[in-house]
């Protein structure tokens, strides 16, 4: 397919995802202010439109990020656990009953985002122990860490009444579903952040991107560069997560595909990678936003429906080629 | 200008290099055997590897120096380049030579692209800019690593088997190059290729367990009772003829 009609449908669908939904918008009232269509289109359907670009850069950019760091495709946040991390946290938060605020923050956000930073804590701090091909064992370490994860989790759901189950439940298969400006606002000005970060950080994740030896002769930092990076990504990822949970796949998936329409070297694609994020999101939103389903789907299980055989796909395309 | 003191590297415990000091105004050919620590010489060089003593390279600590400082004095050509990244182009490789003259976070400036066109022209492979690294035949990639090199202008080059995986015709313009690379560079030349070596004609360190010898002309190395003294296998000339 044409790359330049990929990126325009994906607009075109941007274009039109606010007006789809359970409730069809009549077309009369949308823009007359103070309608109940009105507000339904301004307070709930556009927020949640730039919510979910905003979360869709965000995915996108942290696992093109974390893929070039590590010279791997298989590296992102969501493999690596520190989402599955995000979702203990918040899970822990729930089974407390803490529903208040702690500084004016929702304490299973907090929870949440404190889960994310310490997995990356854990793994920075567990990598050391690593010797040789280091990277293939972060990876199993990641891998060891979600499962560990979903187990506490597991155990959580044993202890927990119907009630929290249910907002557990919810939380752990991801949701895009918010009311009103504050999250997409704080989402979006968080992905700008992350943006602006890793575009001053182009040239070195070029050479990054080449191999460690390279970029360090070539006089980066390799060490500082990538926990500078790491980090800023890590805040973003565990923000994100703490709102919406995890939605897997994303920063697998696009990356990938930015790819191929483009091949060109990394610092080129990290602008077309953080728009396609965002529509490739919004464009799972859209999707089950549209189906008739009772209740809505949550978006993380749509991306793992997409992403589930393309991850497969990708490992049996990478060991061909080893 | 390269200065080592007591330079010591350890990989677990089993001395690689042991207590060399040696102070190189000029170029160097480093020779040895297979597992020798030639490599690891270079590495430590570069403060790309631990190791125990000091190197410094114009009067100044290679640790203390900061890592773009150090990459102005110093480039290394590995003798094969591992690549990620399957789309960069040589001609995108080449401008990063330029990364430590750059100011940071800003683009590479007109003047930077010009010093890589112009050694891509120098090189004659300007005809391989827009290839992927990864498209490249040996040959060719070891020159758009020497072309890297170039770009960056700096004061010392380091070449580790820059001939070890070339055919003989590849291997002779590679040769040439290094060759006039002495002219404006102090050329660290690491080989296996003796005949490479006599065509460079540098002083050489020899390099057999863990400790060194050095020969300050080519009469004192190229002879076949010492060759045949160092490698412990009998000499009887012929190569490729590189001039």
């Amino acid at each position: 397919m044409n790359k330049y009609l990929v990126w325009f449908l994906l607009f075109l669908v941007l274009l039109a995802s606010p007006f789809i939904g359970a409730i069809s918008l009549n077309m009369s009232q949308v823009f007359v202010s103070g309608t109940l269509h009105n507000s339904i289109f301004l307070d709930l359907r556009v927020p949640r439109v730039l919510f979910a670009f905003a979360a869709g850069s965000i995915l996108a950019l942290s696992g093109l990020l974390f893929q070039t760091l590590f010279r791997n495709a298989l590296m992102t946040p969501y493999t690596l656990g520190i989402s599955s991390g995000a979702v203990l946290g918040a899970g822990i938060a729930i089974k407390l009953g803490l529903g208040s605020l702690v500084f004016g923050i929702a304490a299973i956000s907090l929870f949440g985002f404190m889960g994310a930073i310490l997995t990356v804590l854990l793994l920075i701090y567990l990598s050391k122990f690593l010797k040789h091909s280091h990277f293939e064992s972060l990876l199993l370490l990641g891998i060891s860490l979600s499962l560990f994860y979903t187990s506490a989790i597991m155990v959580i759901f044993y202890l927990g009444d119907a009630m929290q189950n249910d907002i557990l439940l919810r939380f752990t298969m991801g949701s895009l579903s918010i009311i009103g400006w504050v999250h997409p606002t704080s989402v979006a000005i968080i992905a700008v952040i992350l943006f602006l970060v890793i575009y001053l950080y182009r040239y070195e994740l070029q050479l990054l991107s080449i191999s460690d030896e390279s970029a360090q002769l070539r006089g980066v930092n390799t060490k500082r560069t990538t926990l500078i990076l790491l980090i800023v990504s890590s805040f973003a990822i565990g923000t994100l997560v703490s709102i919406s949970g995890p939605i897997g796949f994303v920063g697998l998936i696009v990356p990938h595909i930015v790819a191929k329409l483009h091949p060109v070297t990394v610092n080129k694609r990290i602008v077309k990678t953080a728009l396609f994020g965002g529509f490739f999101l919004v464009f799972c939103d859209t999707l089950t936003r549209s189906l008739q389903t009772q209740s809505e789907l949550p978006i993380g299980i749509v991306t793992a429906l997409i992403g589930g055989p393309f991850f497969i796909y990708l490992i049996i395309n990478r060991s061909k080629k080893a | 200008m390269i200065r080592l003191d007591s330079l010591t590297v350890k990989y677990d415990d089993k001395s690689i290099l042991a207590n060399i000091s040696l102070s190189v105004e000029s170029h160097l050919t480093i020779l040895g055997a297979n597992g020798s620590g030639k490599s690891t010489l270079a590495k430590a060089l570069c403060n790309l590897i631990e190791y125990e003593g000091s190197v410094s390279i114009y009067g100044q600590d290679i640790k203390e120096l900061s890592l773009k400082e150090r990459a102005k004095l110093l480039s290394y050509i590995p003798a094969k380049l591992e690549v990620y990244d399957p789309y960069i182009s040589v001609e995108e490789f080449v401008l990063l030579g330029r990364f430590a003259h750059k100011n940071n976070f800003l683009d590479y400036s007109d003047k930077d692209k010009k010093i890589a066109q112009n050694t891509l022209e120098f090189l004659k492979i300007s005809n391989l800019k827009e290839h992927t690294l990864n498209s490249l035949s040996s040959g060719e990639s070891q020159l758009v690593l020497i072309a890297g090199a170039l770009t960056a202008q700096s004061k010392i080059i380091i070449l580790d088997e820059p001939t070890a995986n070339l055919d003989p015709h590849n291997a002779k313009k590679v040769a040439q190059h290094i060759k006039g690379l002495k002219d404006y560079h102090q050329v660290i030349l690491i080989t296996h290729d003796l005949h490479l070596a006599s065509f460079i004609d540098s002083p050489t360190l020899f390099i057999k367990d863990s400790s060194t010898t050095y020969f300050d002309n080519k009469a004192e190395f190229f002879n076949n009772s010492t060759l045949a003294k160092l490698y412990g296998v009998e000499f009887e000339g012929l190569a490729v003829k590189y001039e």
